[in-house]
């Protein structure tokens, strides 16, 4: 109510106020307009050539769009492997880590059993642990067992992301009431059967927020794939554009560099641009309980 | 009832596995690890030696770990005023009640989202760039020389402010929801005796942040920790004093460098366990800290 009345109110553009609030804007603009300039300076770099990134004629475009700067990193400069390997491993692990998760949490929160308190508390502790305490056992485990490829990173990633999802999901089945199960019971279903059928869709938009998230982190991860990626079949988009900018120095293709920065960066950005209020509230009612 | 078991073990049992072979498994046998002379990550227990706690003298002793603690220290400190302060100015800003608050929030938080390695490469490739980079071509139109910002002097510092800059929004983000939480009648109640917005925010919004502070600290100190991608990105072939971290330290141990191929994973578990504690104590103290002002509002 008092929301709405602010709305209407604001409407009115108070001349007095927004000149208190001057330096901020400016401070803000500035700020964003740095951030603007420099991605669309990327953008532009990726459609010249290197000679024309060097001489600083980036948006004058005298030769031409070079697409093809885009066409070459897709296909001779590998950046389509890594691109349908991040795919792979995020979607994959999306979909794997809800089905381990969505069960856990459910009756994490909603039974009472020994344990549950203790399990509760070692996924939160399993977040704040660094990776480095973990690393070195899974590489002799899966080396022991030859576990290699695709399927190494594909079930590490999905480990990993096991107790945020967990426990990003307990709260959110807790404020559930409890009457859709005794309705559920009272019609004779199984426990199992409520929790697919019923409680599971009751919670859709707390999965959709917690997969964007591990989507966004799987895209992004860099140090798993960077000591579990062993061939270049196997390595996502993070090590991939390392792999490409360190080979730089022999073709200097700097065009076709920044093709590959913008095809990496584009899946992650474009959720952003259509999903930014649902992360960023994700973001402050997930991480901080304060 | 005896069905309700089986229907919570069933549901349970994913998780906990998960938990046990990605987590508890590998954590204890890291610790283990820390006590024994072993060269090879993968070498099998058999050819572990005991050693006691040779493998922590040695990181302790060793100058490029005080070199890496020294480097995250600096990171801790200097980056760590540099993103609080811009990220409570943005916060205090985006909730002064200027327009297009949800764009600029959303626009400064940008850099998170996007996967890091591009960002660095995008900051390393073009506004570091020595020929037709943007901050030489800033300095230059300011009539100011142009500098190498990669060469060896400058790469710690020029690795830190593209850090930074990737990093304010997230912090941002968590004061701005503090700040929303303050209840505006008591903006409203020191308007009505007289107090001004710098008088407001020094007397009533800072202190009521205490908690935001707490939760903001904790969290940049476990990332300054695990500092990792960005020592990485600016250092890629070959590790560089200036720009070393423990997670790199680690790293070139366990696995090797190139030209170097002495390896030693004992040594490795031990930085990871002396990161783990610090971790560990930050969280301690953080909580303790904490407690003693359960600030309700």
């Amino acid at each position: 109510m008092s929301k709405e009345n602010k709305v209407v109110y604001k409407e009115k553009i108070n001349w007095k106020k927004e000149a208190a609030l001057l330096p901020g804007y400016l401070i803000v603009i500035i700020w964003v307009l740095f951030t603007a300039a420099f991605l669309f300076w990327i953008l532009g770099a990726s459609l010249s050539t290197s000679r024309e990134i060097f001489s600083g004629s980036v948006f004058k475009f005298e030769s031409g769009f070079h697409f093809e700067n885009y066409i070459n990193a897709w296909n001779t400069g590998n950046v389509s492997v890594y691109f349908l390997n991040s795919l792979l491993y995020a979607t994959v692990t999306c979909v794997f880590v809800i089905l381990i998760s969505a069960p856990a949490a459910y009756v994490l929160s909603r039974f009472t059993f020994l344990g549950n308190k203790g399990i509760k508390t070692s996924l939160v502790l399993a977040m704040s642990i660094p990776e480095v305490m973990i690393i070195m056992p899974i590489y002799s485990l899966t080396a022991q067992y030859h576990i290699r490829g695709r399927i190494l990173l594909i079930i590490l990633y999905i480990l990993l992301r096991v107790p945020f999802t967990t426990t990003y999901l307990l709260n959110f089945f807790a404020s559930l009431s409890r009457s859709y199960e005794e309705a559920a019971a009272i019609d004779g279903c199984t426990p199992a059967k409520t929790f697919w059928q019923i409680m599971l869709p009751l919670v859709q938009p707390a999965i959709v927020t917690v997969t964007i998230f591990n989507f966004m982190s799987v895209w992004n991860e860099f140090f798993m794939a960077l000591i579990f990626a062993t061939s270049t079949e196997t390595t996502p988009v993070g090590v991939g554009l390392l792999q490409i900018v360190n080979s730089m120095k022999y073709t200097g293709n700097y065009g076709g560099l920044f093709a590959s920065v913008i095809i990496v960066f584009l899946p992650t950005f474009l959720l952003y641009i259509f999903l930014s209020e649902k992360i960023i509230a994700g973001v402050t009612g997930g991480g901080v309980k304060g | 009832m005896k069905k309700n078991r089986i229907f919570i073990i069933g549901f349970i049992l994913p998780c906990l596995l998960a938990l046990f072979v990605m987590y508890l498994y590998p954590v204890v046998r890291t610790v283990a690890m820390s006590f024994f002379g072993i060269e090879s990550v993968t070498s099998d227990v058999s050819n572990w030696t005991f050693n006691g706690i040779d493998n922590y003298i040695k990181i302790f002793t060793s100058p490029t770990f005080q070199r890496a603690m020294r480097n995250v220290l600096i990171i801790w400190i200097i980056g760590g005023i540099i993103i609080l302060s811009i990220a409570l100015l943005f916060a205090v800003i985006l909730t002064s009640g200027i327009r297009f608050k949800k764009f600029f929030r959303a626009a400064i938080y940008m850099p998170n989202i996007i996967s890091a390695v591009a960002l660095a490469t995008m900051w390393i490739q073009y506004i570091y760039n020595q020929d037709y980079g943007l901050l030489n071509q800033i300095l230059s139109t300011l009539g100011l020389e142009g500098k190498n910002w990669l060469g060896t002097d400058m790469k710690f510092w020029a690795m830190l402010g593209a850090f930074c800059f990737g990093a304010v929004g997230y912090y941002m983000l968590i004061f701005i929801n503090g700040i929303e939480r303050i209840p505006a009648d008591l903006g409203e109640a020191a308007t009505i005796d007289g107090a001004n917005k710098v008088q407001q925010f020094f007397q009533i919004t800072l202190p009521l942040l205490r908690s935001i502070f707490k939760t903001n600290i904790t969290f940049w100190s476990v990332n300054c920790l695990t500092f990792f991608l960005w020592s990485k990105m600016f250092s890629p072939v070959s590790t560089e004093a200036s720009t070393v971290v423990p997670v790199v330290y680690l790293y070139d141990t366990v696995f090797g460098t190139v030209g170097n191929v002495q390896r030693d994973a004992g040594a490795g578990a031990a930085i990871g366990v002396v990161l783990a504690i610090i971790v560990g104590v930050i969280y301690f103290v953080m909580n303790k800290l904490l407690k003693d002002d359960d600030l309700e509002f």
